[in-house]
């Protein structure tokens, strides 16, 4: 007959199993390749330099005018297809819609004179046509993520393209509420910190510069992602997920030089969107100009683009029919989790002309 | 048994890294946030692309004497394709135009081709009808011919029936005389 030691529930036992899925897991982790993106079927369109316009055929079409998606300059779009069954992307072709998506690609040092207006009138535009008469419908809703949202609106107020719908989550539009510390916004403001040399002699911004801002605002020092891995290795299906999201983290591309220095001046420095002055070519881009129904989209916590970023766009369009709409979630959180998918599908379904 | 408690300090090395990281990042927040940490960032970047720019003249300026291309070279060609790219992609449209063009002027042939059928049709339709207006004419002519006919006959029979008439109040009256004569035979 066995006796029970008085130490015993005084000493916290080994989970065997647990510890051995937790640390086969890390090892698989450390040994594997970087896992699979990109699932859904799709085809090539049009191809342009670096950019690529990508068709998801929808599974069964439900809804005569397609989808658009324009992405953030910053990352890689691969984040809206990140996996099965949570893929933004395939989620919409499910539910019966034609989407597009224009990759921007990575620039070069040869895409250094690429501008804002260069990237909405000579890429977005065309892509846009492309999409138009690939999928033979008479319009189309435009569906932009992030910095992909402030570069569909000012589209839009420009666009002689039949735009039916325009969708920004995320979306900075007014540039002067910034996450960042406030000195660094009042010398970019006020001339203390000029980064056109800089530019001119980079051409394009690398990958680590522009992964170092986006370190520098939020948080510089950062590795309790790695701290969490390790609490939750034991849960392959976290596991998984982490290291889809860590591959895109780290997959940063670069920004062509000219359009950061558009970026940096015209709407961060300058605020010229929200005043409706900012030029794409010879065309005023006044937001005023865009009458397609709008659907904002926000995330509560969301520590890289605050809401007041995106809420001015409500008031400075001619919309009749608008919608904002804030989710729990983060920045990156709304794409990652497939979530986005819903929620684009709720409101526009109604709007897209049923089959 | 579910309430037992088992090895498990990964949670606390998390809870202890979030706080130990947001102390940290305050900090720099907070030695960072003033004008003289932009001011010498500023001038920082300033220095370090005045030192990339002389390097890269002076690379540029090496492989120019040693005829080796750089990637200033490979720009201009890679505009090149840009630009050629550009075209064709103007030339499509263009084509997309011109697509466009003869699909319309095709469907304005098929609506012109669907008038002709009609008026086709519709000639045939009158041909008939005058065709049959021609076959009711003709028997309108012999239907008057033969009114004529019958109108000359009934005037034939007129004309009988007049002399008919005539020979009735002739016989009348010859009978009226004989009658006459009767009567005045018999009283003498």
């Amino acid at each position: 007959m066995a006796t029970e030691t008085p130490l015993k529930g005084f000493i916290p036992e080994l989970d065997y199993e647990k510890e051995m899925n937790r640390w086969s897991h890390v090892f698989k982790f450390l040994s594997e390749p970087e896992p699979e993106v990109g699932h859904t079927p799709r085809n090539e369109v049009w191809r342009k330099n670096k950019s690529v316009l990508w068709h998801y055929p929808a599974k069964q079409k439900k809804y005569e005018i397609p989808l658009f998606f324009v992405y953030s300059l910053f990352n890689k779009p691969y984040i809206l297809d990140i996996a099965p069954k949570v893929s933004v992307i395939e989620g919409l072709t499910n539910s019966g819609y034609e989407v597009y998506l224009l990759d921007w690609g990575s620039p070069g040092y040869e895409d250094k004179k690429i501008g804002l207006d260069t990237y909405i009138d000579k890429y977005l535009r065309t892509a846009v046509k492309r999409a138009i008469r690939h999928s033979e419908a008479d319009e189309i809703t435009l569906v932009g993520y992030c910095l992909g949202g402030t570069i569909a609106s000012i589209y839009a107020s420009i666009a002689e393209e039949p735009i039916k719908n325009l969708i920004v989550a995320t979306v900075p539009i007014d540039f002067k509420p910034f996450v960042g510390p406030d000195k660094w916004a009042e010398g970019m403001r006020n001339g203390d910190m000029n980064i056109d040399h800089f530019i001119d002699v980079y051409g394009v911004v690398p990958p680590q510069v522009v992964d170092g801002m986006f370190r520098a605002i939020g948080a510089p020092i950062y590795f309790t992602n790695y701290t969490m891995l390790l609490s939750r290795a034991h849960d392959q299906r976290y596991v998984n997920k982490w290291r889809r999201m860590n591959r895109w983290t780290l997959d940063q591309v670069p920004f062509a030089g000219e359009a950061y220095r558009q970026l940096a001046n015209n709407l961060f420095k300058e605020n010229k969107l929200v005043k409706g002055e900012l030029m794409i070519g010879n065309k005023k881009a006044d937001l005023k100009n865009i009458k397609a129904n709008l659907f904002v989209v926000s995330g509560s916590r969301d520590n890289l683009i605050l809401e007041e970023q995106s809420k001015p766009i409500m008031d400075l369009v001619s919309s009749e029919d608008k919608t904002y709409f804030v989710v729990e979630t983060g920045h990156v959180g709304l794409a990652l989790s497939g979530l986005f998918a819903k929620i684009v599908d709720q409101w526009v379904s109604t709007r897209s002309n049923q089959l | 048994m579910s309430d037992k408690i088992s090895f498990d300090p990964y949670e606390s090395l998390h809870k202890l890294s979030l706080l130990w990281e947001k102390q940290l990042n305050e900090f720099i927040y907070l030695w960072t946030n003033n004008k003289e940490f932009v001011k010498m960032t500023n001038l920082g970047t300033e220095i370090h692309s005045r030192y990339l720019e002389t390097f890269k003249k002076n690379q540029e300026a090496l492989a120019s004497v040693l005829n080796l291309p750089t990637k200033s070279d490979v720009t201009n060609v890679a505009n090149l394709t840009i630009q050629a790219e550009e075209k064709m992609e103007a030339l499509e449209e263009q084509m997309w135009e011109l697509q466009d063009s003869v699909k319309s002027q095709s469907r304005d042939i098929e609506s012109v081709i669907e008038v002709s059928k009609e008026i086709i049709k519709l000639t045939k339709q009158l041909k008939n009808e005058l065709v049959q207006t021609k076959k009711e004419l003709a028997n309108s002519k012999d239907l008057h011919a033969e009114l004529q006919e019958m109108k000359f006959e009934l005037l034939k029979l007129n004309n009988f029936k007049e002399e008919f008439e005539t020979l009735r109040g002739l016989i009348e009256r010859g009978n009226r005389a004989e009658i006459e004569l009767a009567g005045a035979g018999s009283s003498k």
